[in-house]
């Protein structure tokens, strides 16, 4: 039984195609077969993140208007034979797809994949509606901000109109020091206001950049702490709603003293 | 350690508590697409229309949105001070 994942938020750069990215890669990793599709026609970025950007000869469009065969535009990941990339157009504007397309392209992948996530650009127009199209569920992406849940809130409702089941949510960019001296709003603040299920937390981290700048997902890192938040999303989203989200204090005393003479990098705050 | 203390006696004093109301401020009046301006609007007739039958304080007088499990509500809180004549 396949399944259609529509990743989306409204709000631009609250993150959507690095979790797409690394969800895609996540689900893949635990053996399923995955298509990622970048919905962001004209804006495509999906490629970068997964550091596919060489390898693209057709794309998105070029599949709906019957110039390729699905199979040829479908780009394979080398680091894992379970994963697909479909390309957005990158000189088209969303106009070029209407939502009637989407669902039989949507159709047609989970013919032969387990997941099809689809990275939805920011907005609430032609984008959003293609993708949200051929999905099963969305998953919303917000940060701890008005602006990103105030934006967040407005797509609950158009997700709910789409006659799509109730969406979850993802916490991005979260700052575990910021929300201890109440400089942040918690994770209960975010539920009480915005009312879905919580589905995965993901602290903000500076490999999320790095990551990006290489073209190699955090989750195929395995020592990555924002590639085992993503890794624990997937395992929760396959049916394991239990697996516990990452740890988010910054430790005992022993974490601490490693902090105080720098032997850590990075860190979550 | 004195902040520590401090926050720990008088909880966490940052900016998240005014993040959060200005937020659900927004929602409200997203939900139901009426603007500050123009809920003020609307307090200004509907006070003039409480004014016809009982004396009212304006300047206490209080309306504002609230979202309460999915839906929205008008409340409004009006003290009255007397009876006014009607000329019935």
């Amino acid at each position: 039984m396949s399944e259609c994942i529509v990743i989306t938020s409204g709000k631009g750069g609250v993150g959507k195609t690095t979790t797409s990215a690394n969800l895609a890669v996540a689900l893949a990793q635990a053996g399923n077969k995955v298509a990622v599709v970048d919905a962001d026609i004209g804006l495509r970025n999906l490629d970068v993140i997964l550091g596919l950007e060489n390898r693209i000869v057709y794309d998105l469009v070029h599949v709906i208007e019957g110039e390729c065969r699905l199979k040829q535009a479908l780009i394979k990941d080398k680091r894992n034979k379970n994963l697909f990339l479909l390309p957005a157009a990158q000189t088209r504007d969303k106009n070029s797809v209407n939502p009637e397309q989407m669902r039989g392209l949507v159709a047609q992948l989970k013919e032969d994949f387990d997941y099809v996530i689809v990275d939805c650009p920011a907005g609430i127009e032609q984008g959003f509606r293609n993708s949200v199209a051929g999905a099963d569920r969305a998953i919303i992406v917000t940060t701890p901000e008005v602006s990103a849940i105030r934006d967040a809130d407005r797509i609950i409702g158009l997700v709910e109109a789409a006659e799509l089941p109730e969406p979850q949510l993802i916490i991005n960019r979260f700052r575990q020091k910021m929300v201890d001296r109440g400089d942040m709003m918690s994770t209960e603040d975010i539920m009480e206001i915005l009312a879905i299920p919580l589905v995965g937390i993901v602290p903000e981290h500076e490999e999320v950049i790095i990551s990006a700048n290489r073209g190699i997902p955090a989750a195929y890192d395995p020592e990555s702490v924002v590639g085992e938040a993503y890794r624990r999303l997937a395992r929760r989203l396959c049916g394991e709603p239990e697996v516990p989200y990452i740890a988010l204090t910054n430790g005992g005393l022993w974490s601490g003293f490693k902090r105080l003479f720098g032997m850590t990098s990075g860190g979550t705050a | 350690m004195l902040e520590l203390i401090n926050r720990w006696i008088h909880g966490p004093k940052g900016s998240k508590d005014e993040a959060k109301s200005r937020l659900k401020f927004l929602l409200v009046h997203d939900q139901v697409d009426l603007s500050p301006v123009e809920l003020d609007a609307m307090k200004t007739e509907i006070m003039e229309v409480i004014s016809r039958y009982v004396n009212v304080d304006k300047s206490t007088a209080e309306f504002r949105l609230e979202k309460d499990a999915g839906s929205v509500a008008l409340v409004s809180n009006v003290p009255v001070s007397r009876v006014v004549a009607r000329a019935v």
